[in-house]
């Protein structure tokens, strides 16, 4: 959808590309090369599109290049930075929409993943874009990214290249708390993280997804999923506590339970986690026993 | 056509034979090129982790016109892929840097690094063997005691040249991050090896201790903004190193100001020039590679487009900046996309300080004379090298109408890029590695 307009705005001449997904993105960056009429927004909004892309490889490599990280990481804080103050000469808000989801580049089949946008936000978008209006169809197609989710990209980029424990020296001090391992449930679901706007934090590299799921679970009876599993051992008033290092009581737990309104138990905090634990220790015992 | 003489006192024409393996695999990508102090030998590390040594023929009497060749004179494999278990990661066996030891004995020895692990090699002659021992023969079987009746005393009796390398010296599990240099300080004993975020200072002797000397590692990686891309040591001052950042800046420091050299002596910087803004301006300039001239007065960076030449003594800006491949600078957004704006280019001096080179795209590399101003191109390829030749200077042609043996800059082949290349410490001799070729080029004779 992107390319055609883009080919709209540009006129004829531009060759035609297949609907290949880097082949796209060479045609709009060899565009941006060569076209001098391109405004100076989407040229920014096309940077930018580029920069979370690699960064968004990069996550998924399991070493992923520090120094062309922190090169991309810093050209995405300029152009934030440059928004940020565009929006402040601005009398109106720049749009707080929803960070685009990467598959949904031009030329991507998008099938797998769709788009849903929380009614709020249209209205939002609609009020706040106001500025990008007179650009023409493009900027209104283009979704915005908002500050709070570059900053938790660029955020998350760096916490993720320090999960390496640190081998320092001994001559150097090494400050508390920087070089913990990074912890297993931290590294997998970002519903985890103890930023503020959840809302716009994750959506970007692609746990837009997982939102979407747990709003689908909403629709399910519980009872219904977990009816085959035998619950006789747990149904008394004495709950274990957990038998791993308790979670801290963050966002995320409350975030997991809103999944799961009708819970049997009283405390309902550590119920999934009791369970687990206990079949666990069911497990680990029966093999030592050897029964 | 002008012929280049005119530009450069010298030309290049290349020798009878290039240098490369036959099958062209990932590995045999050459990632670093190296002289040693006297250029007698020139080393080669590749992506395969084996470490290349050639070495030039002795001019004979009998072949004046053919002026020392270089041969192959020894192959080693130096490292060897790793696994780090407790961080589930691969350990790259690529070669990042070779560094000569000057010469004490008659054994060689170099560094040679990878991502993680620095080793010191040595390299020695054997050509003489001892024979006739009393209890043992000639195939090593041990004899009958009963049957030996006289003493005879071994002798050294010569035989084929044989040389070995062996690791003498393994320096691990210093660095977190990647090793992008190491340079071998001036008094010989002491030596640097530097990562994204730190450099540490070894003694050759010790293997199991380093001193680190920087780190820029902030407390907080999310506010992570710079790397350390290259360091060096003075080549005469062995208290004095420079390391060079991707924000385009080059620190000097003083070790004996203080154990930890977090604070500089000296900054350089050059401010940005507000014409030539854009999204990429951080990117491009990120210094890929520092060198101190042999006088130890200049320092030489390279970034993305350009080469620059700075005087110790002036800070606030270089004292040349020469434009490698301008044509580029509107194409940036291509090059961002596949990735080749990060590519890292080296440059060197020649042995007088006069002239610098460095690489370029398509099998591109280019020189600049600093005394006449002049510059030219030259490429690295199997057609242009025909033996006795001398190398045509090329031309890339930006817009317009593109004459005759110009190339234009859309039909430049980025996949085939010079990153690496080296310069004989006194004479005319350049190696140049084009991904699995090594071109060495020499001055024409007369």
């Amino acid at each position: 959808m992107l390319v055609a307009r883009l080919r709209f705005m540009l006129g004829r001449g531009l060759k035609r590309k297949l609907s290949d997904y880097e082949e796209n993105m060479a045609g709009l960056s060899s565009a941006f090369d060569s076209s001098r009429n391109l405004p100076y927004s989407l040229k920014r909004q096309l940077v930018l599109n580029m920069c979370l892309t690699k960064l968004q490889t990069y996550k998924m490599v399991v070493e992923p290049n520090l120094h062309r990280s922190v090169l991309i990481a810093n050209t995405v804080r300029q152009i934030q930075e440059e928004m940020r103050q565009e929006s402040s000469q601005q009398p109106v808000n720049v749009c707080n929409g929803i960070a685009p989801n990467p598959l949904s580049y031009p030329g991507i089949d998008s099938s797998g993943i769709s788009l849903h946008l929380p009614s709020g936000s249209n209205q939002q978008e609609s009020n706040g874009c106001n500025s990008w209006s007179a650009e023409g169809p493009i900027e209104n197609s283009l979704l915005m990214v908002s500050d709070d989710d570059m900053s938790s990209a660029i955020s998350s980029i760096l916490k993720d290249l320090d999960f390496m424990e640190d081998i320092s020296p001994p001559t150097s001090l090494v400050p508390a708390g920087d070089d913990e391992p990074k912890s297993p449930e931290s590294t997998c679901l970002k519903l985890e993280d103890d930023r503020q706007d959840l809302k716009g934090a994750e959506c970007v590299f692609g746990s837009f997804e997982i939102s979407n799921s747990t709003s689908y679970l909403k629709d399910l009876a519980i009872d219904d999923i977990f009816e085959d599993i035998d619950t006789s051992m747990y149904d008394s008033d004495f709950c274990v506590p957990p038998l791993m290092t308790p979670r801290p009581p963050s966002s995320a737990t409350e975030e997991t339970l809103k999944t799961f309104p009708s819970c049997n138990s009283s405390s309902a905090n550590n119920i999934p986690i009791c369970r687990t634990d206990l079949s666990e220790l069911d497990h680990i015992m029966e093999i030592l026993v050897g029964s | 056509m002008k012929c280049f003489s005119r530009y450069l006192p010298y030309i290049f024409r290349p020798p009878n034979t290039i240098l490369s393996c036959s099958c062209h695999t990932e590995a045999d990508i050459i990632s670093t090129v190296e002289f040693n102090h006297t250029g007698e030998l020139l080393a080669t590390g590749d992506k395969g982790g084996r470490v290349v040594i050639f070495q030039r023929e002795q001019e004979s009497k009998n072949q004046p016109h053919r002026r020392g060749e270089y041969n192959v004179y020894s192959t080693f494999q130096s490292h060897e892929p790793e696994f780090d278990y407790l961080k589930s990661l691969e350990i790259e066996e690529k070669i990042n840097k070779i560094r000569w030891l000057p010469q004490q004995n008659a054994a060689y020895f170099l560094l040679s690094t990878n991502d993680k692990t620095v080793k010191l090699w040595k390299v020695s002659e054997r050509d003489k063997r001892p024979e006739g021992y009393n209890l043992k023969d000639e195939d090593g079987r041990l004899r009958d005691p009963s049957m030996i009746t006289m003493l005879r005393v071994p002798v050294l009796r010569p035989m084929d040249l044989m040389v070995e390398a062996t690791p003498r010296r393994v320096f691990a599990n210093a660095h977190t991050y990647h090793i992008n240099s190491i340079s071998v300080n001036s008094d010989y004993e002491t030596y640097m090896s530097a990562d994204d975020l730190r450099i540490n200072l070894w003694n050759f002797e010790i293997t199991n201790q380093s001193f680190n000397i920087v780190d820029i590692k902030p407390a907080n990686m999310e506010e992570l903004t710079e790397v350390i891309t290259a360091a060096e040591f003075h080549p005469h001052h062995c208290n004095t190193f420079v390391y060079s950042s991707s924000k385009g800046t080059i620190r000097l420091c003083d070790m004996r100001a203080s154990a930890l050299c977090d604070r500089h002596s000296k900054f350089f910087e050059e401010p940005e020039d507000p014409s030539n803004r854009s999204f990429f301006s951080e990117i491009i300039s990120s210094i890929s590679d520092v060198k101190f001239s042999h006088s130890g007065r200049y320092i030489m960076t390279r970034d993305y487009l350009t080469v620059k030449v700075w005087d110790l003594n002036m800070e606030n800006r270089p004292i040349e900046t020469y434009q490698v491949h301008d044509y580029l600078r509107s194409k940036l957004c291509s090059l961002y996309e596949n990735d080749c704006i990060f590519d890292k280019f080296e440059c060197v001096w020649n042995g007088s300080d006069s002239v610098i080179m460095t690489g370029s795209y398509n099998n591109f590399f280019r020189m600049f004379d600093r005394n006449t101003k002049r510059d030219v191109t030259l490429e690295a390829s199997r057609e242009n090298s025909k033996p006795r030749a001398i190398l045509k200077p090329r031309k890339v042609c930006v817009g317009g109408k593109r004459r005759k043996d110009e190339i234009s800059v859309d039909s430049l082949d980025f996949s085939k890029k010079i990153l690496h290349t080296a310069w004989h410490p006194s004479e005319n001799i350049i190696a140049v590695a084009a991904t699995n070729n090594l071109y060495i080029f020499q001055d024409k004779v007369n």
